[in-house]
């Protein structure tokens, strides 16, 4: 975890910089860090959908409104330490799976991305059980999009 | 010597059983094979659906990039003229419509213990997508002449000719899961093992082996996927292959598994559920 200290001082030589916060980081491991809790907590605000989409629990909207809001303010936590800097495809500390070609190909990781942002937003604007399940159908989809050419396979 | 044992074997016309084509099985199998997968079009296509396997997106593999060929029915440049027995001798026996031998990163070796009848739909689903023209180009691989003349030395270790074969002892949905894996899903390609002849190792079958790619990562093991805690039960495997990583799983729609993943997303539930099955019975 980015600890609130160091958040605190990244920010602020951001703001003195003018730099805006999104440049504020303080090393690879921040950046690093900084994504991998996004995404785990990610995976766990996406707990309740799941479990509609299984059938586990009824369709609700204000429990899908409430996972993303979750998402939202964790990507809003994450941005400021830079999750993507262009040193952060290696650790010095921690480990990764980002692949090399998150940096050696922006265009088509900035493609990924807005892929997933567009799926989050339709998610966002399902109004009932059949749209939420087509939505979170496509979101599975962006999620493989990215990982399918972004992130290397874990040992197991 | 060389030039004898190298020789394409094509099956001849003859071996064709009468069949009537079953558009709807040719479409579920084409995305059992995941034949979109390599066969997208190439990024230089303007104005080419994505989804349609118009061919010539590169392919990198350790031997160089390739370039998976046009498989839509445009007469010149796809499948238009192609009849049943060329395409079942290139699905099956890896040889071309003009003699020569396919690199098997085409998956013959898989497909070939397919049912004929199953390769004939495949055919004939992609008979109706709309042609697209998509010319084929050369592979980036030095001496690829004397390359593929080698493949035939290969094939007489590399490539059994056997079809699938049931299992009577297994449920009807484990076997379908067998022959889904087995023939056109051709999981073992990447999931196991080779030896030093870059023939699969059977002795490991689905052990996990080196990434395609050539990157150095590697492909994970199938086995004993509920016994060392990676899916709870078959029904969770099945799950995890029908939804991928949105729903928490790990690992499944990632480095070259996400096209798997979202390919196998497409079949009835009832073949994922049957692929689930014999999969989680490999220990």
């Amino acid at each position: 975890m980015l600890s609130g200290k160091l958040l605190i001082i990244a920010i602020a030589g951001a703001l003195v910089l003018g730099l805006g916060a999104s440049l504020a980081h303080a090393g690879p491991d921040d950046s690093i860090m900084a994504r991998q809790t996004f995404m785990k907590a990610r995976a766990k605000a996406l707990g309740p959908l799941v479990a509609i989409m299984k059938g586990e629990a009824p369709y609700d909207a204000a429990v899908v409104e409430a996972s993303l809001d979750t998402i939202n303010a964790a990507w809003d936590t994450a941005k400021t330490a830079d999750p993507f800097a262009p040193d952060s495809a290696k650790g010095d500390k921690v480990e990764t799976w980002a692949k090399p070609e998150v940096w050696s190909d922006p265009e088509g990781f900035k493609a990924a991305s807005e892929a997933d942002a567009k799926a989050m937003a339709a998610l966002a604007a399902s109004t009932d059980e059949a749209s939420f399940k087509a939505a979170f159908t496509a979101l599975g989809n962006a999620c493989g999009g990215c990982h399918e050419k972004f992130r290397r396979p874990k040992e197991q | 010597m060389f030039w004898l044992l190298s020789a394409p074997r094509p099956l001849d016309a003859s071996v064709l059983p009468r069949h009537t084509a079953d558009v709807a099985n040719g479409e579920r199998l084409y995305n059992a094979g995941g034949c979109h997968s390599c066969h997208k079009p190439s990024p230089g296509l303007k104005d080419v659906d994505a989804g349609l396997p118009a061919g010539g997106y590169p392919l990198k593999t350790p031997i160089g990039t390739l370039y998976p060929p046009n498989l839509t029915p445009d007469p010149e440049t796809g499948l238009g003229r192609w009849s049943g027995i060329q395409f079942v001798n290139a699905v099956q026996r890896g040889i071309s419509p003009d003699g020569r031998h396919y690199i098997p990163a085409f998956p013959y070796t898989s497909y070939a213990a397919m049912r004929v009848e199953d390769v004939l739909d495949i055919k004939a689903y992609l008979a109706t997508l709309p042609p697209v023209k998509s010319p084929s180009r050369k592979p980036g691989l030095p001496l690829a002449f004397i390359v593929r003349r080698g493949i035939g030395l290969w094939k007489l270790i590399g490539l059994d000719t056997a079809a699938w074969q049931p299992d009577p002892a297994q449920s009807e949905s484990w076997n379908r899961g067998s022959y889904l894996v087995n023939g056109p899903g051709h999981c073992a390609e990447c999931h196991t093992p080779r030896n030093l002849f870059m023939v699969r190792d059977n002795a490991r079958a689905f052990a996990g082996g080196p990434h395609p790619d050539g990157s150095g990562d590697k492909v994970p093991s199938q086995r004993d996927l509920i016994g060392r805690g990676r899916y709870k039960d078959v029904k969770d495997l099945a799950t995890a292959l029908q939804f991928g990583e949105v729903f928490g799983y790990k690992n499944i729609s990632a480095s070259g598994m996400g096209q798997v993943q979202a390919n196998i997303s497409k079949l009835p539930e009832a073949d994922i559920a049957a692929i689930a099955e014999y999969l989680a019975s490999l220990k």
